[in-house]
C-alpha cells in the first residue's frame, strides 16, 4: 500500500497542465521519429536529450519517455502501412499488419496494435508500480560487489541469450567499454587512452555513437536498400476503432500471454525486439487459427505489439531501481538522468521519490495520452512517407549532425558522428549487435568503479566475488550465461554423436 | 563488387586492431596494482585483450565457415546508392566545420535537392535557405541552443 500512496502523489506531480503538454509534444516528436526511416526510438531520445539539460527533470524525464512510447507506436504504423519498420522491435508486426492492411483492414490492423501495444504497455506500469519499491530496497543491500555482479549479469545474458554470433557480441560489447574508458578516468581523476589528441580529452559521449550507428548507419542502410514507399491509405474512422474494440476480449490469452514475454525481457537486457519476435514465434506455434498467420491474421498484430511495448516499459524497472537499463532506449535515458545530476538505482528512492513516482505516474498517463494522440494524428504522419526522400533523407542527415552538435558544442563530435554512422552500417550489415555497445558505453565507467572498488575491498583478491551468497549466485549466474554458447554447442555435439551412433 | 568473407575479415581485423589501440594505451597507465587499487590502464587493458581474443574468435569462425559466406555483401548498384548518399554527407560535415551548420544545412539541402530529387535548382536553393533559417529560428531563439557558426553569421553579425 505504500506504493500506492507513493503514486498518488507521483500523480500529482505529473498531472499538471505543463506536464500534460509536454506528454502531447513528446508523443507527437516521438510518432515522427518513429514513422521516419533511420530516426527511432534511442536516437530519438538522444537527439532531444541536450535540449532538456536546461529543464527541471521530472518534465525533462516526462518529455523523453513520451517520446519514448510515441516513437514505439510510430514504428508500428510504417509496419502495417508501408511494409517498412520503423523500428526493429516492430519488425514482427509486418508479418501479418501488412497483410491485413493490403486486404482492407488497415483501419483494423492500425486499432488493433495500438490498443495492444497500449495494453502491453499499461501491463509494463503496473508492474513497475508493484516492483519497483521492494526491488530498490533489495538493492539498497548492496555493496560494489554485488553492482558488479548486477553489471556482469546483464553484459553476459546478451552474449548468452542475444542470437548472433557470441563473439560478435563480446566485439561490441568490448568496444562500447573502451570507448568508455577514453577520457578522464574517473577514480583516479587520470586521462587516458587520448593518444595525445586534445580532442579526445573529454571522452566518448554515448550520444554521439547512438546518433551515429542507429541514425545515420540506418539511414545509409535504407538508402542502400533503393527505398520506394508504396504504402496503403488508410483512414482511421471512428466506427472502425470502437468495432475493433469490441474484438479486443477475444485475444485475452495473447494478450496475457505477450505481455508476460514482454515483461520478462524488458526486464532482463532481452530487449523489445527479442520480445516482441518471441511472442509472435508463440502465438504461432500455439494459435488454433496458425495456418492464417503471415497472411493478415488479427492476433499476428496483437501478440507482437503487446509484447513489444511490454518489453519498452519494463524496461526502465531496472533502469530505475537498478541502474542497469533493459534496452537501448532506457540506456539512453539513464545516460540523460546521470548528466541531470541524478543517480538512477535504489538511492533515487530515497532521495527524488517526487522524481521517481513522477515518472511512473507519468507513465500511465503518456500512454493513454499517446493511444489517443497516435489514433487521432496517424494518417497524417502516414503522408510524411509520401514526401519524396531526396528531401526528407537529407534532412535527417541535418538533424542528426545538429543533434550531434548539441550535446557539448564540439565540432569533433560531427566527424565523430560519421565515424559511427560508418561503423554501424558496417555493424547492421555484417549483423553485429549495437545495443550491447550502447549498453557498454552507458554502464562502462560504473561497471569499472564497481570492480575496482571491490578490488580495493578484497587486496585484489576475486574470491570477493563469491563471498556472500548473493553475490555468488548473480556472478556464477552470469558466468554460464556467458559461457552459454560454447555449451550449448557442447551439447548439442554430443547429442549429435549420441543420435549418430544409435543409428549405427 | 564485395563478398561477405571479405567484409566480414575486414571488420574483424578493424576490430583487433581497435583492441590492440587499446591494449597499448592502456599499457602506458599502468596495469598493475598501485596506491589506489587497480591502476587506471588495468582495466582497458583486459577489455582490449577481451576485443582482440573475440575479433580473433570471429576470424577463426568466417575461415571455417568461407564457403558459407560468398553471397554478394554490396553489389555495383548498392555501391553506387551509398555512395551517392555518402559522398554529399561527407562534403556537408566539412562544410559544417568550416562555414557553420547553418550555411553547411542550406547548401547541403539545396545540392541534394537538385542534383538528386530532380527539382529545379531555384526551389532547391530556397528550401534549403528556409530550411537553414528555420533550424535558425528553432535552435537558437526557441531552445537557445547555439550551433557551430562560420564567416557568414559573423559578417552578419549573427551571434
Amino acid at each position: 500500500m505504500e506504493n500506492f500512496a507513493s503514486l498518488l502523489h507521483g500523480f500529482s506531480v505529473a498531472l499538471t497542465t505543463y506536464h500534460i503538454a509536454l506528454m502531447i509534444v513528446g508523443v507527437l516528436l516521438g510518432i515522427l521519429v518513429g514513422v521516419l526511416p533511420g530516426l527511432g526510438a534511442p536516437n530519438g531520445v538522444s537527439l532531444l536529450l541536450p535540449l532538456t539539460f536546461t529543464m527541471d527533470p521530472v518534465s525533462a524525464i516526462i518529455l523523453l519517455t513520451s517520446m519514448y512510447w510515441g516513437a514505439l507506436f510510430g514504428g508500428s504504423t510504417t509496419s502495417i502501412l508501408f511494409n517498412i519498420p520503423g523500428e526493429p522491435s516492430s519488425v514482427a508486426t509486418t508479418f501479418d499488419g501488412y497483410p491485413m492492411a493490403k486486404q482492407g483492414q488497415a483501419a483494423q490492423a492500425l486499432t488493433l496494435a495500438f490498443l495492444s501495444a497500449g495494453f502491453g504497455a499499461l501491463v509494463g506500469v503496473i508492474l513497475i508500480t508493484v516492483l519497483s519499491g521492494w526491488v530498490a530496497k533489495f538493492a539498497l543491500k548492496f555493496s560494489s560487489p554485488e553492482y558488479f555482479a548486477v553489471y556482469f549479469l546483464a553484459f553476459a545474458s546478451f552474449v548468452g541469450l542475444g542470437g548472433t554470433s557470441p563473439f560478435k557480441t563480446i566485439v561490441s560489447l568490448g568496444l562500447g567499454f573502451a570507448f568508455a574508458a577514453v577520457g578522464m578516468d574517473t577514480v583516479s581523476g587520470a586521462l587516458r587512452l587520448t593518444y595525445g589528441f586534445s580532442d579526445l580529452l573529454g571522452g566518448i559521449s554515448f550520444l554521439i555513437a547512438v546518433i551515429g550507428l542507429f541514425g545515420i548507419g540506418e539511414l545509409m542502410l535504407t538508402m542502400e536498400e533503393g527505398l520506394r514507399f508504396d504504402g496503403i491509405r488508410a483512414r482511421v474512422r471512428p466506427r472502425d476503432v470502437i468495432k475493433t474494440i469490441a474484438t479486443m476480449p477475444r485475444y485475452w490469452v495473447a494478450l496475457l500471454r505477450s505481455s508476460a514475454i514482454g515483461c520478462w525481457m524488458g526486464i532482463t537486457p532481452g530487449g523489445p525486439t527479442a520480445a516482441s519476435f518471441m511472442s509472435y514465434g508463440l502465438a504461432k506455434r500455439l494459435s488454433r487459427r496458425r495456418d492464417g498467420f503471415g497472411k493478415g491474421e488479427p492476433e499476428g498484430v496483437v501478440a507482437p505489439e503487446t509484447a513489444d511495448h511490454a518489453a519498452g516499459s519494463s524496461a526502465i524497472l531496472p533502469m530505475l531501481a537498478l541502474g542497469v537499463p533493459g534496452s537501448a532506449t532506457a540506456a539512453v535515458m539513464m545516460g540523460g538522468l546521470m548528466i541531470w545530476g541524478l543517480n538512477p538505482g535504489p538511492m533515487l528512492f530515497i532521495e527524488r521519490p517526487d522524481f521517481v513516482w513522477g515518472l511512473i505516474a507519468s507513465m500511465y498517463l503518456g500512454n493513454i495520452v499517446a493511444v489517443l494522440v497516435v489514433l487521432t494524428t496517424i494518417p497524417l504522419f502516414a503522408s510524411i512517407l509520401r514526401i519524396p526522400f531526396a528531401i526528407i533523407g537529407p534532412i535527417i542527415v541535418v538533424v542528426c549532425f545538429i543533434g550531434a552538435y548539441t550535446v557539448a558544442g564540439r565540432s569533433f563530435d560531427l566527424w565523430l558522428a560519421l565515424v559511427f554512422g560508418l561503423v554501424g552500417y558496417l555493424f547492421k550489415k555484417l549483423d553485429y549487435p549495437i545495443a550491447p555497445l550502447v549498453l557498454a558505453m552507458v554502464l562502462g565507467d560504473k561497471a569499472e568503479d564497481a570492480f575496482r572498488q571491490s578490488m580495493i575491498m578484497s587486496r585484489g583478491s576475486l574470491s570477493i566475488f563469491w563471498s556472500n551468497g548473493l553475490v555468488g549466485t548473480l556472478i556464477t549466474l552470469g558466468l554460464v550465461l556467458a559461457f552459454w554458447p560454447l555449451v550449448s554447442a557442447a551439447l548439442r555435439k554430443r547429442a549429435k554423436s549420441d543420435a549418430s551412433s544409435v543409428i549405427a | 563488387m564485395i563478398s561477405r568473407f571479405k567484409a566480414e575479415i575486414a571488420t574483424a581485423t578493424l576490430t583487433a586492431s581497435l583492441g590492440l589501440v587499446t591494449v597499448i594505451g592502456a599499457l602506458e597507465f599502468g596495469i598493475g596494482w598501485g596506491d589506489a587499487g587497480p591502476e587506471s590502464g588495468a582495466f582497458p587493458f583486459y577489455i582490449g585483450l577481451l576485443v582482440i581474443g573475440a575479433s580473433l574468435g570471429n576470424l577463426a569462425q568466417m575461415a571455417r565457415d568461407r564457403s558459407a559466406l560468398q553471397a554478394v555483401f554490396l553489389d555495383r548498384e548498392q555501391a553506387h546508392r551509398v555512395g551517392s548518399f555518402l559522398v554529399p554527407m561527407l562534403a556537408f560535415v566539412i562544410l559544417a566545420v568550416t562555414l557553420g551548420l547553418y550555411v553547411a544545412t542550406a547548401l547541403y539541402l539545396a545540392f541534394v535537392m537538385w542534383r538528386q530529387g530532380g527539382y529545379h535548382l531555384i526551389v532547391s536553393a530556397a528550401s534549403g535557405v528556409a530550411a537553414a533559417i528555420l533550424f535558425y529560428v528553432v535552435l537558437e531563439y526557441a531552445f537557445q541552443v547555439p550551433l557551430l557558426k562560420g564567416p557568414l553569421e559573423s559578417a552578419l553579425g549573427l551571434y
